[in-house]
């Protein structure tokens, strides 16, 4: 243990010795990882992000509706056909489905809203029951969610996102004031606590009005239909309350036995999925990119590590005459490229951290150091030391003592 | 029981087809406590002969005892581990590590051998002191005269107490004041009961020994004891 501990300070003397190219070297390992850094630190706080928002939904809780996936244009093409998820049928299935807790029927739209003389475009229209936010977590600020009797006698009540409020009513209680929303006017009931923005897009600009009063403005959502939100009784009963869906799902809308669902159905999970696949591409190209630069970054070291060796091969005989083994001048040349490589390592690590943090600031996500990362990027750089060093050192462990003293 | 013992030492290189040999059938010992010169021009072998003695190169057929143990059957860490502990180098060039201090580079051999860092610092002090060093052992050998350098290169040979201290040309890059003075610092190991083998073309160098040994086309041409009345030196 001693003579590792001194071959250690041996090979960190020589780096530093030759601290030009020795922090050549290491800059080159430093871009390295913090590019691949930046990228998996990103994409996680992206995921992290995504999976913080379908988080709200609850494991029990899962979504019925027309069209909510197509990885294909033939399959977007087929599913836009499909007859649309009618308010009636989300009756039935609240109406049959025993394992079910709550359904709640939702449909969307955009409309123009206005207060005064000033106005928002295209503001996401939400409509639901009462019986949402049982099911969405979701938090009021000010006021109240609409009721069910709301919901029973078509009131034309909204609870805005905080963009709305803070455009129409900075400085003003919002509660009771009236909005226009399209040329229908809407009384202020609640609004909903702030949410931020996620990639770069503000998640606040949205209203959210009773059911029955958006149908009786905008009529049945025709073509996209509706969604419903359904509650399982227990997270435990959750696959079979959608087996039971799907099951009075497709008798309602007579679907053969031979056909497949006419619909989709999709737990927060699974949508989670469906989106990590779909990114996984794209990961994996940046990952390989970066991947490229760090290769680069070992071939550097190789090329550094064979002048080392070829420039201290007398020393590598002095070495030996006095008794060094394989093993010690092998260690030495290691330790020297491993030192290089962890130490580019650990700053391209906090460098990508930190980039990755200014990016994700640009967009108002917030990232966490990710344990995968970290843990990644010291197995890589020490890996990338010890590939590209291995060589080199052995080169030197093998070379003959009087071959090498004799060199010149 | 002899240190050294060789019989019928040969070793060939092969040279693309032609096989070339430095060393042809070479028999001979050396006991405790001698001091011996290998003299020769260039090209006889001599330098063949000092790397198979002092276990850098393995001979192409023969034996080699050396303490007793078999040489040719030796594998590379065993070789290593005999380098460290048996055998003291001093090299014409010296062959100092330029960056290290004296101290440190007369701790080298310490450090290979595990040897804990408090008592490798004693033993490399106590051996320049030897030296007369212990003032400059902080110094870089770019720092250090010829002579010193080589002073150092003494101290790092003997900081493991080796049983023979080999020395190739040791003031083959020295000029003549300062080559009195090493050979003086050889008269004084062997005085000290060190065995002494120095490798030379130089005459005046051989006749600091006790014996001569005479290599000739990797052949041993004569084997002679120096009288005391012809050898230089004080003893």
């Amino acid at each position: 243990m001693v003579v590792f501990g001194s071959i250690f300070r041996i090979a960190g003397a020589a780096l530093w010795a030759n601290k030009l190219r020795s922090g050549l070297t290491f800059v080159g390992i430093v871009f390295g990882v913090t590019s691949v850094m930046t990228i998996i630190t990103a994409l996680e706080g992206a995921t992290g992000a995504i999976e913080k928002q379908l988080d709200t939904l609850g494991p029990s809780t899962f979504m019925v509706a027309k069209l909510m996936s197509a990885f294909s244009e033939e399959e977007f093409l087929e599913k836009i056909k499909r007859k649309p998820v009618s308010i009636r049928d989300a009756e039935i299935v609240e109406e049959d489905c025993h394992l079910c807790e709550k359904v709640s029927p939702r449909a969307h739209g955009g409309a123009r809203v206005k207060y005064g003389d000033k106005y928002i475009r295209n503001v996401d229209i939400t409509a639901g029951t009462a019986n949402i936010v049982d099911i969405v977590d979701f938090e009021v600020a000010q006021g109240r969610f609409h009721s069910t009797e709301d919901d029973l006698y078509k009131r034309r009540v909204v609870l805005i996102g905080d963009d709305l409020r803070e455009e129409f009513f900075e400085g003003v209680n919002p509660l009771g004031k009236v909005i226009k929303i399209g040329p229908e006017k809407y009384t202020v009931i609640g609004v909903a606590e702030r949410r931020g923005e996620m990639f770069g897009e503000s998640q606040d600009g949205f209203a959210i009005i009773p059911l029955s009063a958006f149908i009786r403005q905008f009529g049945e959502p025709r073509r996209r239909g509706i969604n419903m939100l359904i509650k399982a009784r227990s997270v435990e009963l959750l696959p079979e309350a959608m087996d039971e869906v799907r099951v009075i799902m497709r008798t309602i809308r007579k679907v053969p036995y031979d056909e497949p669902d006419d619909f989709d159905m999709e737990t927060a999970d699974s949508i989670l999925e469906m989106l990590n696949n779909f990114t996984r591409m794209f990961r994996l190209v940046m990952v390989g990119i970066s991947t490229i630069s760090l290769v680069i970054g070992g071939i550097v070291v190789m090329n550094i590590m064979m002048v080392s060796v070829t420039e201290r091969t007398r020393e590598i005989g002095i070495r030996k005459s006095i008794g060094a083994k394989q093993k010690h001048i092998l260690l030495q040349f290691l330790f020297e490229s491993v030192m290089l490589t962890l130490s580019g390592g650990v700053v391209g690590i906090i460098l990508g951290f930190l980039i990755a943090q200014a990016l994700a600031g640009q967009i108002d996500m917030d990232i966490e150091p990710s344990m995968l990362a970290i843990s990644a990027g010291l197995t890589v750089s020490t890996g990338i030391g010890l590939i590209f060093g291995i060589y080199p050192a052995m080169k030197a462990a093998r070379m003959d003592p009087i071959k090498a003293l004799s060199y010149e | 029981m002899p240190m050294i013992e060789t019989d019928n030492l040969w070793r060939t290189y092969t040279m693309g087809q032609e096989k070339v040999h430095a060393l042809r059938s070479v028999s001979m010992t050396i006991e405790k406590g001698e001091y011996v010169a290998i003299m020769g021009p260039s090209g006889s072998g001599k330098s063949t002969m000092m790397n198979l003695i002092g276990c850098l190169d393995t001979p192409t057929q023969g034996e080699y005892w050396l303490n007793d143990q078999r040489v040719r059957q030796l594998n590379d860490n065993q070789l290593a581990n005999i380098r460290n502990r048996e055998i003291g180098f001093v090299f014409q060039t010296f062959n100092l590590l330029p960056r290290a201090t004296a101290l440190h580079n007369v701790e080298l051999p310490l450090i290979y051998n595990g040897t804990p860092k408090a008592e490798r610092e004693d033993m490399a002090k106590a051996a320049l002191a030897k030296v007369d060093l212990a003032d400059r052992m902080l110094h870089r050998p770019s720092e250090l005269s010829g002579g010193q350098r080589q002073r150092v290169a003494i101290a790092r040979a003997l900081v493991n107490n080796p049983s023979i201290l080999l020395a190739d040309e040791p003031t083959g890059n020295l000029d003549s004041k300062t080559s009195k003075e090493i050979m003086r610092f050889f008269d004084d190991l062997h005085h000290q009961g060190n065995t002494i083998i120095t490798v030379t073309h130089e005459p005046d160098i051989a006749r600091h020994a006790h014996r001569v040994l005479s290599i000739l086309d990797g052949r041993i041409a004569s084997d002679e004891r120096v009288p005391e009345s012809e050898r230089n030196g004080i003893h």
